[in-house]
């Protein structure tokens, strides 16, 4: 029981701290922000209820007025900004990234980056683009050609979520909680 | 850590947190209801003025919670130039930018233990389901308990990569962190089972 | 071209609101160099200044003629660190992999920085370590792997942050022995004087600056005697900056 709640509550802060700390490096040099990555991560280590509680927990501080968000931001502003799908989208990616690792039996870095590709980018764009659309004015397939925009870095990040994992559970067996 | 919560105290501070959310529910039907620029127009007035009421200082804070939505106003304004349809454009650019400010608005009024207390009465039908308002409370503290701990140790894996790397580091620190975030995890769950746990 | 050694003349480092170390000015050439002083005297930013990990707001600093903050691809065949806690060091999970690592970022082909690595574990007769899993490996074990992961890069000086801190009696003794038998110059920092007995050269610094310089028969008592004073005094209830 209380290792549930820690383990919610310190990913949660992983996730903040993910959008605080200076951009990872790709192997060409190119910087990403590590933040989606972290979401990613809450789904494929912690499981579907799990991962998807951390990103709550994240949000409900978010809305609270903490700027954890990558650039500093936070507070209601962003929840009724041009981001506010993704936002809303985020904790069920984790969660689908989560289901698609716990209920599979591929290869577990395999499982994880499909993890975060049918969630961090399938789910996750189904409410993000709408949300743009909504507030940038536009219709579902222009606000579906800027979000275009984002998926060869997400994609990146879906193949390093899987890396990720799969280094955790090289590093030591078990502690990959959604195939413990 | 510290919030977004302005310090240049305004009377608006003084409203109750739940009244000033039910308003920032409405405005932000409505602003999404209306599509005449003029309506939006006076809408992003009204939400300026409210700023502007409380002092030079405090409307800059304001303005600085919206730089984040410059690549937006880019990105629409260039669109509707090139599309001609100016009118949509500014209306949609004063609807997004007074929804946002609006947001903010109560985001600089109100204190995090304000919003907290609402946020507890809104959870609690879910107490049932194992989340009382006492665990929602301890998770938030333990959250911001331990942003400051993980970045020093991020910074202190981040150092030891670059004791042997002149690269900036790469997506492989993620995982010792990843594990050490693990880690805690178990000693704070241990911690609080030893101080009688959270029943 | 510069001297040998660490040249330290004015090194000063503060952060907003706080000044951190001033007016340092030593130039270190012995081979074995102590930095002792309490939590918080300043001696981990020294040795930050030291390893090129962050660069002076005041005075310079030199290492072997070099920059430490300037040229960092240089400096990272030069000086090796080792830190106190391991899990905050090591990144892979295999032993070969984390001593491969700085070989291969210096530019060595994957290959070559795996021959190079089973060397080290080698000359050090842990060859059979080689396919082992960090994590099989005991905290002592971890720090020795450490140890041999800046060793690989073969650097003239290297800088100990408490090397011993987290670990129990024996393995200190095994660890210092190991250390002892580097030809490298050593510069370790540490709040605990019992393992700087055969230093050549101690630096103590109190609150940001250098109080006394020499030879560690000279200045452990000294150090012993203030620490014990201080500990007997203080009520330590002042909140710091």
């Amino acid at each position: 029981m209380e290792r549930n709640l820690t383990h919610i509550a310190l990913f949660a802060a992983l996730i903040a701290i993910l959008g605080l700390v200076p951009k990872i490096d790709l192997a060409g040099g190119v910087p990403i922000t590590a933040q989606s990555l972290g979401i990613m991560l809450c789904g494929t280590v912690l499981g579907a209820k799990r991962g998807a509680l951390a990103v709550l927990l994240f949000l409900a501080l978010v809305v609270l007025g903490l700027p954890l968000l990558s650039g500093g931001r936070g507070g209601l502003g962003v929840f009724t900004g041009p981001s506010v799908g993704y936002l809303v989208g985020f904790p069920l990616a984790a969660f689908t990234a989560g289901w698609v690792v716990e209920r599979t039996t591929l290869p577990l870095g395999i499982a994880a980056t499909a993890g975060a590709v049918i969630g961090g980018i399938g789910v996750l764009y189904l409410f993000g683009i709408p949300g743009m659309a909504l507030v940038l004015g536009k219709s579902l397939p222009e606000a579906a050609f800027l979000g275009m925009a984002f998926l060869p870095g997400d994609l990146i990040k879906a193949v390093l979520a899987g890396l990720i994992t799969r280094g955790l559970a090289q590093m030591r067996p078990g502690s990959v909680l959604s195939r413990a | 850590m510290l919030t977004l919560t302005s310090p240049i105290e305004t009377p608006l501070h003084r409203l109750p947190a739940g009244a000033k959310l039910a308003a920032l529910c409405v405005t932000t039907v409505a602003l999404f209801a209306l599509t005449s620029p003029l309506a939006l127009g006076t809408a992003l007035a009204v939400v300026a003025a409210l700023y502007l009421a409380n002092g030079r200082a405090f409307a800059l804070q304001g303005l600085r919670l919206l730089r984040p939505l410059w690549p937006f106003v880019l990105v629409v304004a260039l669109w509707h130039l090139w599309t001609g349809a100016l009118a949509d454009g500014a209306a949609t650019l004063m609807r997004m930018i007074a929804a946002v400010a609006a947001a903010n608005l109560v985001t600089l009024t109100t204190r995090l233990s304000d919003l907290m207390a609402v946020l507890e009465r809104l959870t609690a039908p879910l107490a049932r389901l194992g989340l009382s308002p006492r665990t929602l409370s301890l998770a938030v503290a333990l959250v911001i308990r331990f942003v400051p701990v993980l970045l020093d140790r991020q910074a202190r894996l981040s150092e030891a990569w670059s004791a042997r790397s002149p690269r900036r580091p790469g997506w492989r620190l993620l995982v010792p962190a990843t594990l050490a975030t693990l880690d805690d995890a178990d000693r704070v769950a241990e911690a609080l089972r030893a101080r009688g746990g959270i029943g | 071209m510069g001297q040998s050694g660490i040249l330290i003349e004015g090194l000063g480092y503060e952060v907003p609101g706080r000044r951190i170390l001033s007016g340092l000015s030593a130039h270190l050439t012995e081979r074995r160099i102590g930095i002792v002083g309490r939590n918080g005297s300043g001696k981990t930013t020294l040795l930050r200044l030291i390893a090129g990990l962050i660069a002076p707001t005041q005075g310079t600093i030199e290492v072997e003629g070099m920059n430490p903050a300037g040229d960092r691809k240089a400096m990272l065949a030069r000086l090796g660190i080792l830190f106190q806690n391991p899990d905050h060091q090591i990144i892979f999970p295999t032993v070969l992999e984390e001593i491969s690592f700085g070989l291969a970022q210096l530019g060595h082909p994957r290959p070559e920085a795996e021959t190079r690595a089973r060397a080290v574990l080698a000359a050090h007769g842990r060859a059979h370590w080689e396919g082992a899993r960090v994590e099989t490996l005991s905290q002592g074990q971890r720090q020795v792997l450490c140890l041999l992961s800046v060793l690989a890069m073969q650097p003239a000086t290297i800088l100990l942050d408490e090397p011993f801190a987290a670990l129990d009696l024996p393995t200190r003794a095994r660890l210092h022995r190991l250390f002892d038998a580097l030809p490298q110059r050593l510069v370790t920092i540490t709040h605990d004087p019992a393992t700087l007995e055969d230093a050549d050269r101690i630096l103590w610094l109190e609150d940001g600056q250098l109080v006394a310089d020499g030879p560690a028969p000279e200045i452990l008592p000294l150090f012993r005697t203030e620490m014990a004073r201080i500990g007997a005094a203080d009520a330590d209830t002042d909140l710091p900056h």
